[in-house]
């Protein structure tokens, strides 16, 4: 198992906290875990949930394009590189 | 004898999609379909699996025009896609995905471009067999609905004369819903046949990206969409542009969130209701009135059996699971859900059927699936079960219940509040989870002070 960064933790608290996700802890979200469908099995409507805490919390708005929402969300890693790349 | 309608009522010249190269017209969009149905390989059915509206609508008339019918799965997932294509064998998929198993076809797009404007309109039989919309249920096991073409133009104009009384001029259409969904297939394919309407190509999820989707459409515009996706488009607070018109189905949407929208984007609100069996059923301005206004096309009878929906469209009457009150011939009030069914992200499940898929469980001595109350976004579960952890649940459920199913959270409890004659009050099933869950945030906060 690979060890969260600093920042990933803290995006998997906001993560769980914001789900109600009570049956994982933070700490159990491998960074490189796919969070949509298969693997931490989050679903679109958590995704929109999620964009919304990401927002209030560190003032990124997620964004898509036209990729596949999939792509965004994709891993605990790929999300907090995402936030930290947007964040003035 | 058979009788054929047209499969389009439009101008050739007026603009029926904002494609991801520009705008369509219905013209030019009729002679690619028209030489797409000559392309499509030898089969009875097609799975349109498209993410990309302009692709979907292309395939779905294609198909149409070629006399195949198009397969729409619940979802896009590998199996419950193969699941169908396992009952029609004799299909082929369309979309960027493919599946294991299934046949893709892919559209060759650029020998569709010199297709030209001037095709004829093909005219469709009333009794062809144009497409099979499944829903899911909790169970996962697909269940089909047949329409035919008589079904869906009908039923489609019958839907024009509800929601876009007057429109003349073009209005441009967003939806965030699938086209395979039954109420983003009626609002966002099939509406554009009918009515001066041309629809965006893009499916945004995300409160900025739908932001970003209106923003590239002149006005006037329309949004089509759901309860969840506009509670955080609002919530987000990131577009500042007028809407003329929210259309919302697949949840109950609340008088406060329809004021909430009315208000931020100068809109008129119109929730609809219906069900994939016999599509929009009746409107109301949530915002302002609580009477559903039923479509001219339908008849509701109330009877001891249920609420009963008939059209001379539908192929044949359709039985609802909710609970009506008649006020008129053509307005009624909604009492609820037949108490044994929930209904989450536009998905009707059985409860009772929920609680005896986590009742076989091995492992599990008892347990109950609920609701937790009328504003939850998701079911919850308490479980008797001393050897299994919630997670272990969790990964049997999922076996075979569909993802929005799944309850969240789960707790484990010594036992159920049941009477003595094993029967489980929801007041009694509500107060224990309440209890529970306070206790566990408690626990937290002292393991958090140690």
């Amino acid at each position: 198992m690979q060890p969260q960064s600093e920042h990933e933790l803290e995006l998997a608290e906001l993560i769980v906290e914001s789900l109600n996700l009570e049956d994982i802890s933070a700490a159990d979200i491998q960074p490189e875990e796919q969070l949509l469908g298969d693997g931490v099995g989050l679903d679109s409507i958590d995704a929109l949930e999620l964009a919304l805490a990401v927002t209030q919390k560190y003032a990124v708005q997620l964004r898509a394009d036209d990729a596949n929402i999939q792509e965004v969300f994709g891993s605990l890693r790929s999300l907090s590189a995402y936030i930290d790349a947007n964040s003035s | 004898m058979q009788r054929s309608r047209a499969i389009t009522n439009r101008g050739k010249d007026e603009i029926i999609v904002h494609g991801p190269y520009g705008e369509v017209s219905v013209g030019n969009f009729i002679a690619r379909a028209a030489k797409l149905a000559t392309q499509l390989p030898d089969c009875r059915y097609v799975i349109n699996l498209a993410t990309d509206r302009y692709h979907f609508i292309l395939g779905f008339c294609a198909a149409i025009i070629a006399g195949r019918c198009t397969l729409l799965p619940p979802n896009r997932l590998q199996h419950t896609v193969q699941q169908v294509a396992g009952e029609y064998v004799d299909c082929i998929s369309l979309g960027e995905d493919s599946i294991d198993g299934v046949e893709r076809f892919e559209i060759d797009f650029d020998s569709l471009a010199i297709a030209g404007s001037e095709a004829a309109i093909p005219k469709i039989s009333l009794q062809q067999l144009c497409a099979i919309v499944f829903t899911s249920g909790s169970t996962g096991t697909p269940t089909p609905n047949h329409k035919y073409w008589e079904t869906l133009r009908a039923g489609t104009l019958g839907n024009v004369e509800l929601l876009l009384q007057n429109v003349s001029d073009q209005v441009n259409l967003l939806a965030t819903v699938p086209p395979q969904h039954m109420w983003g297939l009626e609002t966002s394919v099939l509406i554009p046949l009918f009515c001066n309407v041309a629809v965006c190509h893009r499916t945004p999820l995300l409160p900025m990206d739908i932001a970003n989707a209106l923003e590239s459409l002149p006005e006037p515009r329309i949004l089509v969409s759901s309860p969840a996706h506009l509670d955080a488009f609002f919530a987000s607070d990131v577009a500042e542009l007028k809407l003329d018109m929210i259309l919302s189905a697949t949840a109950p949407m609340s008088e406060k969130l329809a004021k909430n929208l009315e208000q931020h984007f100068d809109a008129r609100v119109v929730e609809v209701f219906g069900c994939s069996e016999a599509g929009i059923i009746a409107k109301r301005s949530t915002a302002v009135e609580e009477p559903w206004q039923l479509s001219r096309s339908f008849a509701v009878e109330v009877n001891d059996d249920g609420t009963i929906i008939r059209a001379p469209h539908l192929p044949e009457e359709v039985i609802l699971h909710d609970i009506i009150e008649l006020i008129d011939e053509g307005h009624f009030r909604w009492r609820g859900r037949h108490q044994d069914m929930v209904n989450i992200a536009g998905k009707r499940g059985s409860l009772a059927d929920l609680n005896l898929r986590l009742q076989a469980i091995p492992g599990v001595v008892d347990g109950v699936i609920f609701m937790p109350s009328a504003d939850s976004k998701r079911l919850a579960a308490l479980v008797v079960a001393p050897t299994l952890a919630p997670s272990d649940i969790v990964a049997q459920l999922r076996l075979d219940i569909e993802a929005a199913f799944l309850p969240r959270p789960i707790y484990k409890v010594p036992k159920l509040p049941r009477q003595e004659t094993g029967k489980l009050t929801r007041k009694a099933i509500v107060d224990l989870f309440a209890r529970t869950k306070r206790s566990r945030t408690t626990k937290d906060g002292d393991s958090a002070d140690n």
